[in-house]
Formats: C-alpha cells, structure tokens, sequence
C-alpha cells in the first residue's frame, strides 16, 4: 500500500456513500409504487386548514421535503401577514415530521441530515410522527 | 415451447445488447435452438454486434406488418447452426410495435425455438414495455453505478406490474441479476459499489458478474458475440452466467482483483 492509498482512503469511500443514498432513495420510491403518495395531499389539506384562520398568501409558503432512511421531513414555512405577527419577527414555522415509510440507513448515524431536521420539528414544536 | 428472455435495464448502454448477442451465443452452444431479438426500433445495432449488419433484408417489423414471413427474416448465424436472428428497422419508429404483432411473431418463433432472447432498448417506454411484456425470465442488466441501480429496481417494478404474467396473474416472471462492466480493483479502492452491496439492495438472485474488459469492445469490432472469445475474462464469465441460467451451480469468478506480476502491472494491461 502505498503513502497515496493511505490519504485516498482517509474520507469514507464514495461506493458506501452510493449504497446508503440508494437505500434511502430506493426504500421511498418502491412505497411510493404500491402505496398511493399521500404527501401532496397532506400538505393541500394542512394549508386549508391554516388558510381557515389566517390570510396566507401562497407565494410565502415553502415547503420542503427531505427523505430520510427511518424518518422524513415535510417543512411547511409559512410567512404569516405582518399585523398578526409580533413587530419585526414575521416568520413563524410549522413543521411536521412523517414517519418513514421503510427503514434503510443504519440508526445512530448523527450526521444524518434528516435526523437533524426531524429534532429541529420537535423543537420547534411540531408534529413529529414515526412508525 | 420455448422460453422467452428479456435482457432489460431501464438505464441505457450498460452492456443489453452485448449481453442479449452473448447470452443467445452461449444458449446455442449448449445446443438450445435460440433467436435472439432487436426491440430497440430505430436504432438497429444488435446486426452489428451479432455480425449480420450485411444480411439483413427483412426486420421484425416488416414480419409484424405483415410485409414480410418471419422465414424471411429470421438471419441463421453463420458459425453456429442452431442460432438465428431477428433484426428491426432501422427506420421506423417503436410504436410499429404493437402488442398483439409481437404476440403473434413470438408464438410462430416459439414453436420452433428452445429460447427467445430479446434485447430490450433502455427506458420503459413502448419498446422496453413489449420487449418485457411477453417474458417468461428476465436478465437484469445492470452497473455497478447509482443510477443504473435505481433504474433497474425500476424495472424489477414493472415486471411485477405491467407484464403478461403480472396481468393474467400468473407465475412471476423470474429474475436474475447481470452485474456488468465490474472493476475488481475500483471496487477494491472503495470507488465502486461491490456486488454484495447491488445484491442487498436489489434483492434479486444473481446470475453472473461480467468485468470491465477490453475483449467487449475488440468483439464488436468484429462482429462477434464476446462469448465466443473463450480466452478473455468477459467471454468466460457469459458461458458461466449461461450455465447458471441452465441451472448448474457455477462459481463466480473475476470479483476480485487478478494478482498482477510486477511486469504486466507496469505495463498495465487488462484483458
Ligand atoms: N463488460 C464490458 N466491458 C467493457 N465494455 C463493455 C462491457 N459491456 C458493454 N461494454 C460497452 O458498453 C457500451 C454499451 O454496450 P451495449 O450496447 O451492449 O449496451 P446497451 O445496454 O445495449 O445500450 P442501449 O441502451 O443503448 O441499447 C458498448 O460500447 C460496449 O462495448
Ligand atoms: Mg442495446
């Protein structure tokens, strides 16, 4: 082995990459193909229901969506109208976090991402659901 | 009656059409009587491989059509008796494919063949859809790479669902992993997923690892089906993955890297 193996092999090799972001990948899209998607609708019938107490205005919803291997996150950043928020601080979030639909990435791993995000839901008091 | 095959893959170029010419090859030589089909309409290249490019009168779709007997246009190889082949158009394009005109060339040809081989085009559109919708066996044709992975678990997804024996809810159609274009040493490097890694994920049996090899491009060149260049790593990996097909229990070679002296690895050579 040589000095330039040694330093190749120093970042976690990009096949174990490959393989954990194909489970992930793949454990959604095969539910997605026998279960109907359900996170559309989820988040037409979550905003109604926002937009039956305060004035939304649909450009200022962002929704993010991020796939996990045990856990997802569906983001709903909502700006709310400026009179019925508190003086400068206008944005206030909801976040909910939906259960994943198969396991595929090992438990434990912290630097997952969707991890991260799925905390970031409980703390900022979401609704956090996992199977 | 004979068995139909489809070697399919979703993602294109990695190694259907090498595989089809192959794999047919191999069948003949164990004495099957074999066809093997071009599904890809409009882009004509299983002629090339297979080394009939300048016998082709008559194509599948002319037979289809009814323009043509399926006698015309079957092509007999000319180094092995009991293998034929069925080329397409070059210039139509793959709605000529209609299920029932496929339907009726596949059962005239499964009367006289042992097995039906067809090489699918990539993508699941009409052409990947009838090369698959018949079979009773399918060869999954895949890389070691991403997104040829996520497109052949694709596939796996609709032969479960679109095919004949998903439709009248029959057996399944069997399925089996072709692992192409494998480099031992990047797998060893960590720069490629290894076979274990595509056998977890796509969680079907696996037929056979063909590696990288230099022999694929030089037996096209040719016109002759790898297979038959029983010498390089490539053609003897087709006749192992053959015989599993037939059900012998063959050992996988060529997932590791080949111990090199130190002058071949100077002169880095590859078969
Ligand atoms: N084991 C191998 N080693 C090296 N090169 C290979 C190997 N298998 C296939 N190739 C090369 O890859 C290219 C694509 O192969 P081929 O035409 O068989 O793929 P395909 O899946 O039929 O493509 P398409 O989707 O366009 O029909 C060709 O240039 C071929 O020579
Ligand atoms: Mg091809």
């Amino acid at each position: 082995m040589s000095i330039f193996s040694f330093f190749r092999s120093a970042p976690r090799a990009s096949a174990v990459q490959a393989k954990e972001r194909l489970q992930i990948v793949m454990a959604h899209e095969r539910a997605g193909r026998t279960g109907p998607d359900y996170l559309p609708m989820l988040q037409q019938e979550l905003l109604a229901v926002i937009a039956k107490y305060i004035d939304i205005d649909q450009n200022k919803v962002e929704v993010k969506l991020d796939r996990g291997g045990d856990c997802s996150t569906l983001e709903l950043n909502i700006e709310l109208p400026a009179r019925e928020a508190a003086a400068k601080a206008l944005k206030e979030s909801a976040k909910l976090a939906v259960a994943g639909n198969r396991p595929a990435a090992k438990d434990g791993d912290e630097s997952d991402p969707v991890k991260l995000a799925a905390g970031g839901a409980l703390t900022n008091g979401g609704v956090k659901k996992r199977r | 009656m004979g068995k139909i095959i489809v070697m399919t893959s979703g993602k294109g170029g990695v190694g259907k059409t090498t595989s089809s010419a192959a794999f047919a090859t191999g069948l003949a030589l164990r004495g099957f009587k074999t066809v093997v089909i071009d599904f890809d309409v409009g882009l004509r290249n299983l002629d090339l491989i297979m080394g009939c490019e300048r016998r082709v009168v008559f194509d599948f779709i002319n037979v289809i059509n009814g323009e043509a007997k399926l006698s015309q246009a079957l092509i007999k190889d000319k180094r092995i008796d009991n293998l034929s082949i069925l080329p397409t158009s070059q210039t139509r394009d793959k709605d000529a494919l209609t299920r029932e005109g496929v339907e009726k060339v596949l059962n005239e040809l499964s009367k006289d063949f042992d097995y039906i081989v067809c090489d699918s085009p990539a993508g699941i559109e009409r052409g990947a859809l009838m090369a698959l919708y018949f079979a009773d066996h399918a060869v999954i044709v895949t890389n070691p790479e991403v997104s040829s992975v996520r497109d052949s678990d694709r596939i796996l997804g609709v032969l479960a669902s679109r095919s004949r024996r998903a439709e009248q809810g029959l057996e399944p159609v069997t399925q089996q992993l072709l692992l192409t274009r494998y480099d031992p040493e990047r797998v060893e490097r960590g720069e490629m997923l290894k076979v274990d890694d595509v056998l977890e994920i796509l969680a079907i049996p696996l037929l056979g690892v063909i590696p990288e090899s230099q022999a694929v491009l030089r037996a096209s060149n040719v016109g002759m089906p790898v297979i038959l260049d029983e010498a390089s790593n490539a053609g003897q990996a087709y006749l192992d993955a053959v015989s599993r097909f037939l059900g012998e229990d063959v050992e996988h070679r060529f997932v590791t890297p080949q111990k090199k002296g130190l002058f071949s690895r100077l002169l880095r050579r590859s078969a």
